[in-house]
C-alpha cells in the first residue's frame, strides 16, 4: 500500500478511537493490524516487544479505572487497555512496512510535502548512530573537568545543542554540495505509485470502522 | 538561521537533530516510565508515571521556541523530534506523530499567547500552563481520565504541572540562557 | 576565461577579524591545485567561497572572485561521515541526481557508471555507518562523478584515510583531472601528494602561488622526518600496558599489538601516517572507543575503572577545542578548572603569568566559541593541564598554532610535567619544535607501535 495513504489511514483511525469508547472495534483493529504485521515475518523479538511494551501502561490504566475509580467500571478499563494496544499495533504497521526513505519519497511525491522537510528530517535521522557516541563524549569530557552530568543538567543539553548547530551547518553544506536547492523542483529516481486501490482501502476501512463503532459496544 | 520568516533546511535539520539528541539523553526515560508505572499501579496511581515524565517529553518544543524566537518554532521542534523518534523505533510507532502534534500545539500556544515578543520567565509560566492543560486535556480523552476519582484527577494535574514546569520550563530556560549567551544563534 | 580569478579579497565573520585576505590569485582550470598552509589559515574558507557557500551562509566578503559561468562545483568534506543526507551510497547519488533534475530514466545508468568508476559497486547498498572513512570518501567521490561536476573542491579529504584508500582516491582524482576536471585540494600535510603534478598555493602570508620549482621542492621534501629520541631506559616505570590489544573501526584493523608499555612520568610522542589510528588509540585509552584485549592503567585494568574515577585519572585534550568547553566565557572555564583542578603547579601568580604569555589575559568576558582557533587551542590545553590528571592524552595540541604559540604550549606542558610528574602522550602531525618536550617516540606503522631511536648506555 502507498506509504502516505497508509499513514493517513492509521492517523485517522487512531484519532477516531481516541474519542470513542468501543471495545469490539478496538479488538478488531488489533486483530487486523496483527495480521498485517505477521505477514511481514519480523523477528520474534520485535513481536515480543510489541506485545510487552503496551502491557505496562495498559495494565496501569485498567487497574486504576477498574479497582480504584468510583464506578469500578471494568468494561471501560478493557476499552482503554485495548485502545493502547490498537495504537501501538496500528503505529507499528507503518514503521514496519516502509522505510524512512520510502515514506519521505512518498510524502514528497504523493502528499507534496516540501522536499526540505522530507530530506532534512531524513538527514538528521541518518546521523542518529553518531549521536549516541557524541553524548557519551560530552559526558566524558565533563568528567575530565570534575563534573558529573545528569539528565537534568543544563550543560548536557547545552552541549548537545551546540553539536546540533555544528552538524546542521555541515549537513546543509553537504546537501547543497550535492545539488539540493530549497524550493527548486526535483526529478524522481524511484516513483512511488499510488493507485485507485489505495483510495478504496482508505475509504472502505473508514466506512467499516464507522459501522463497527455504531453497531457494536 | 537566516531569516525570521519560515524555516530553512538548516533549521529543519537542527530541530530534528535536537529531538534525536534529546532522545538519546533520556534514553533511560522509557525505562523510568515503565518502572514508575509498575511501582505506582498497586496504589492506584499507575497513570501518574505519564504525568511525572511529561515535562521531559515536551522539552524540545519550548526549547526551539526560546532559541529561534519565531512563530511555529516550538510546534515544528516538538513535531520533528517526534517524527525522528518514530523512525528510530520509538515504542508508539506512528502514534508518536499524534502525541508530537498535540504536544507541539500545547507548547506553541504558550508563545502565541505572549505574542512571540516576550521570552522571559513570564513566557515560561504561560508555556508551562498551556503545555500542562493541553496535554492533560488530550490524555483526558485518550487515557480515560474522566473515569478516575476526582482526587486522583487533581493530583495527576498538579504532578503534571510540576513536571512540565521543572523540565519544559525551568530547565529549558536555563539551557536557552546558556545558548543565548554564546550568540551562536542569530535572530 | 580559463582561470578562477581572485582580486583584493577579504573575508570576515566579525568585522575587525578577517579570516582570509588575498591580494591576487588565479587558479587554473583543468589542473590540480593544492592550497597548502597550517590549519586556521583560511584554506577551507576559500574553498567555501569558491563553492558559493560563503558569504551566503554568513560572513562578509569584499573584493572579487570570478568563476567562469556554468561550472558545476561540488565539494568533498574533511569529516567523511558528515556529508551524506541519505543512508547508502546508491540513495545519496539518487538524491544528488534528483536535485540536478536528471530525467528518471537516466538516473540508474549514471549511478552504475559512477559506482564503477569510483570502484565501489560492492558498497552501493551498504549503510554509510558501516563504511570506513576511506570508503565513505570514495562514495563521496562517486556522488561527485555521477553529478559530472566540473570543479572538485576537497577539504583535507585524506585526514582520516588509511594509505590504501588514499592511494585509490588519488588515482581516481588523477583520472578525473586528465578528463578535464579542475581539482582543488586544501591540506596542511603534503605527504602522499608527491606523485602529482600540481600547482601549490601557499597560505603563509601573503597568500600566493608558488613557482613550479618551489612546488616541486615542497612536494619532494614532504616525507616524514623523525626527531631524535632515545629508546626507553631500563629503570622506566610502566604507566599503561597493552596486551593483545586490538583496535578496529568498522571492518578496518587499526592496531594489533601483542605487548606495549607507555612509560610513567615521560612525554611520549606518537607519530604515524594520517588515518593509521593514532587518535583512535587515545580515544580507547580514555574509555571512549571499544577495543579488545587488556589495557592496564596504573596497575588496574581499564575496563574495571568506573567512568567517574577514570575522569580523575585520564585527561584527553580533544582534537576539536570546543569539545572541551563546558561553559560560555573564558572566566567561567578558568574558574571551573581552578575549582576542580588538582595540578598544584598553578598558583594564582603562575596562572596569571601564563595567561599573559599565552595571550589569554584579561579576556574574562569573551565567549570561548568566539575566540580564534589558536586562542581556543591554547585555552583548551591550559584548562586540561590545570586538571592535573596523572595521565594526559593530547590529540593534535599544536594544530592552528604559530611557532611562538607552539613554543609556549611546549614550555607549559614541560613546566607542569616537571613540577608534578605526569605521564603525557601526544599525537601530532607536526613536531618541528618538540625536541625539548619529547622523551620517547612511538611510530604507528603496519598496525603496530614501535619505539624509535637508539639504545642508551
Amino acid at each position: 500500500m502507498n506509504p502516505s495513504w497508509q499513514l493517513l489511514l492509521v492517523l485517522i483511525i487512531s484519532l477516531e478511537i481516541s474519542f470513542t469508547h468501543r471495545l469490539v472495534a478496538n479488538l478488531i483493529l488489533i486483530v487486523v493490524a496483527a495480521i498485517v504485521l505477521l505477514r511481514y515475518h519480523l523477528q520474534f523479538k520485535t513481536y515480543l516487544r510489541l506485545l510487552l511494551i503496551p502491557a505496562i501502561p495498559a495494565t496501569a490504566l485498567a487497574v486504576t479505572i477498574g479497582f480504584f475509580s468510583p464506578a469500578h467500571d471494568w468494561w471501560f478499563a478493557a476499552v482503554i487497555a485495548s485502545r493502547i494496544y490498537a495504537y501501538v499495533f496500528l503505529g507499528a504497521t507503518v514503521t514496519v512496512t516502509t522505510t524512512p526513505l520510502k515514506l519521505a519519497r512518498s510524502l514528497e511525491q504523493n502528499a507534496h510535502l516540501n522536499a526540505k522537510y522530507a530530506y532534512g528530517v531524513l538527514a538528521a535521522v541518518n546521523l542518529a548512530p553518531r549521536t549516541i557516541s557524541a553524548i557519551k563524549t560530552i559526558r566524558a569530557s565533563a568528567r575530565m573537568r570534575g563534573i558529573q552530568l545528569h539528565f537534568y543538567s543544563p550543560i548536557l543539553y547545552f552541549k548537545a545543542i551546540l553539536l546540533a548547530l555544528r552538524w546542521s551547518d555541515q549537513l546543509v553544506l553537504a546537501m547543497e554540495s550535492h545539488g539540493f536547492v530549497e524550493n527548486q523542483s526535483r526529478t524522481v529516481a524511484e516513483p512511488i505509485l499510488t493507485s485507485i486501490s489505495d483510495w478504496l482501502i482508505v475509504v472502505m476501512s473508514i466506512v467499516i470502522l464507522q459501522v463497527l463503532l455504531i453497531a457494536f459496544p | 538561521m537566516q531569516s525570521k520568516r519560515g524555516f530553512h533546511l538548516r533549521d529543519i535539520i537542527f530541530l530534528a537533530l535536537i529531538g534525536i539528541l534529546f532522545g538519546v539523553i533520556y534514553y533511560g526515560g522509557d525505562f523510568i516510565y515503565n518502572a514508575l508505572t509498575v511501582a505506582l499501579t498497586p496504589i492506584g496511581f499507575g497513570p501518574m508515571a505519564n504525568d511525572i515524565t511529561m515535562g521531559l517529553w515536551c522539552m524540545a518544543g519550548p526549547l526551539a521556541g526560546f532559541l529561534l524566537k519565531r512563530p511555529g518554532a516550538s510546534f515544528i521542534g516538538e513535531f520533528l523530534g517526534a517524527t525522528g523518534e518514530m523512525f528510530l523505533g520509538g515504542q508508539w510507532g506512528a502514534g508518536n506523530l499524534i502525541s508530537g502534534f498535540v504536544q507541539g500545539v500545547a507548547t506553541e500556544l504558550g508563545f502565541t499567547f505572549t505574542g512571540y515578543r516576550i521570552y522571559n520567565w513570564f513566557t515560561v509560566f504561560i508555556e508551562t500552563l498551556t503545555t500542562t492543560l493541553v496535554t492533560y486535556g488530550w490524555d483526558w480523552f485518550r487515557n480515560g481520565y474522566d473515569h478516575f476519582k476526582p482526587s486522583t484527577i487533581i493530583i495527576l494535574l498538579v504532578v503534571r504541572f510540576i513536571s512540565v514546569f521543572l523540565f519544559s520550563g525551568l530547565l529549558v530556560k536555563l539551557i536557552a540562557n546558556l545558548v543565548d549567551r554564546t550568540h551562536l544563534i542569530k535572530n | 576565461m580559463h582561470n578562477i580569478e581572485i582580486n583584493n579579497l577579504t573575508f570576515a565573520y566579525q568585522k575587525e577579524h578577517p579570516v582570509l585576505q588575498i591580494d591576487q590569485l588565479s587558479i587554473q582550470l583543468h589542473r590540480f591545485t593544492i592550497l597548502h598552509g597550517p590549519s586556521g589559515s583560511g584554506k577551507s574558507t576559500l574553498l567555501k567561497i569558491i563553492a558559493g557557500f560563503l558569504p551566503r551562509h554568513g560572513g562578509q566578503l569584499n573584493g572579487e572572485v570570478q568563476i567562469p559561468h556554468h561550472l558545476q562545483i561540488a565539494m568533498m568534506f574533511q569529516d567523511p561521515g558528515m556529508q551524506f543526507a541519505l543512508d547508502t551510497p546508491r540513495h545519496e547519488i539518487e538524491f544528488a541526481l534528483e536535485n540536478l533534475q536528471i530525467p528518471s530514466v537516466e538516473i540508474s545508468s549514471r549511478i552504475t557508471a559512477a559506482l564503477k568508476q569510483a570502484g565501489i559497486q560492492h558498497l552501493a547498498d551498504r549503510l554509510f555507518t558501516t563504511l570506513s572513512g576511506g570508503e565513505q570518501q570514495r562514495a563521496a567521490l562517486a556522488v561527485i562523478i555521477a553529478m559530472d561536476a566540473d570543479v572538485l573542491l576537497l577539504d583535507e579529504p585524506f585526514a582520516s584515510l588509511d594509505n590504501h584508500n588514499r592511494q585509490i582516491l588519488i588515482d581516481s582524482l588523477v583520472q578525473l583531472q586528465k578528463a578535464g576536471k579542475t581539482i582543488i585540494i586544501a591540506d596542511h600535510d603534503l605527504t602522499g601528494y608527491h606523485q602529482l603534478v600540481a600547482d601549490i598555493v601557499s597560505f603563509q602570508e601573503p597568500i600566493h602561488r608558488l613557482s613550479h620549482d618551489q612546488a616541486e621542492f615542497l612536494l619532494d621534501q614532504a616525507s616524514t622526518q623523525l626527531i631524535r629520541t632515545p629508546l626507553p631506559r631500563k629503570n622506566d616505570q610502566p604507566a599503561i600496558t597493552l596486551s593483545n590489544y586490538h583496535l578496529q573501526k568498522q571492518d578496518q584493523v587499526l592496531i594489533d599489538q601483542s605487548n606495549l608499555t607507555f612509560m610513567r612520568n615521560r612525554v611520549t610522542l606518537i607519530t604515524g601516517e594520517s588515518g593509521s589510528g593514532k587518535s583512535s588509540l587515545l580515544l580507547s585509552l580514555a574509555g571512549l572507543l571499544n577495543y579488545s584485549g587488556i589495557i592496564t592503567l596504573f596497575k588496574s585494568p581499564l575496563n574495571t575503572i568506573k567512568p567517574k574515577n577514570l575522569g580523575k585519572k585520564v585527561g584527553l585534550v580533544f582534537q576539536r577545542a570546543s569539545d572541551q568547553f563546558l561553559n560560555v566565557t573564558v572566566a567561567e572555564e578558568l574558574s571551573l578548572s581552578r575549582r576542580q583542578g588538582k595540578q598544584t603547579y598553578f598558583t594564582h601568580e603562575r596562572l596569571n603569568s601564563w595567561l599573559k604569555r599565552l595571550g589569554l589575559y584579561k579576556m574574562d568576558d569573551r565567549v570561548v566559541y568566539s575566540l580564534s582557533g589558536g586562542q581556543q587551542k591554547k585555552l583548551q590545553v591550559l584548562l586540561m593541564l590545570m586538571m592535573g590528571q596523572p595521565l594526559l592524552l593530547l590529540d593534535e595540541p599544536f594544530s592552528g598554532l604559530d611557532r611562538q604559540s607552539t613554543a609556549n604550549i611546549v614550555a607549559l606542558i614541560r613546566a607542569c610535567q616537571e613540577h608534578s610528574g605526569i605521564t603525557v602522550l601526544i599525537v601530532s602531525h607536526q613536531f618541528a619544535n618538540l625536541s625539548h618536550l619529547v622523551d620517547y617516540q612511538l611510530l604507528l606503522k603496519n598496525h603496530t607501535l614501535t619505539y624509535q631511536g637508539r639504545n642508551q648506555a
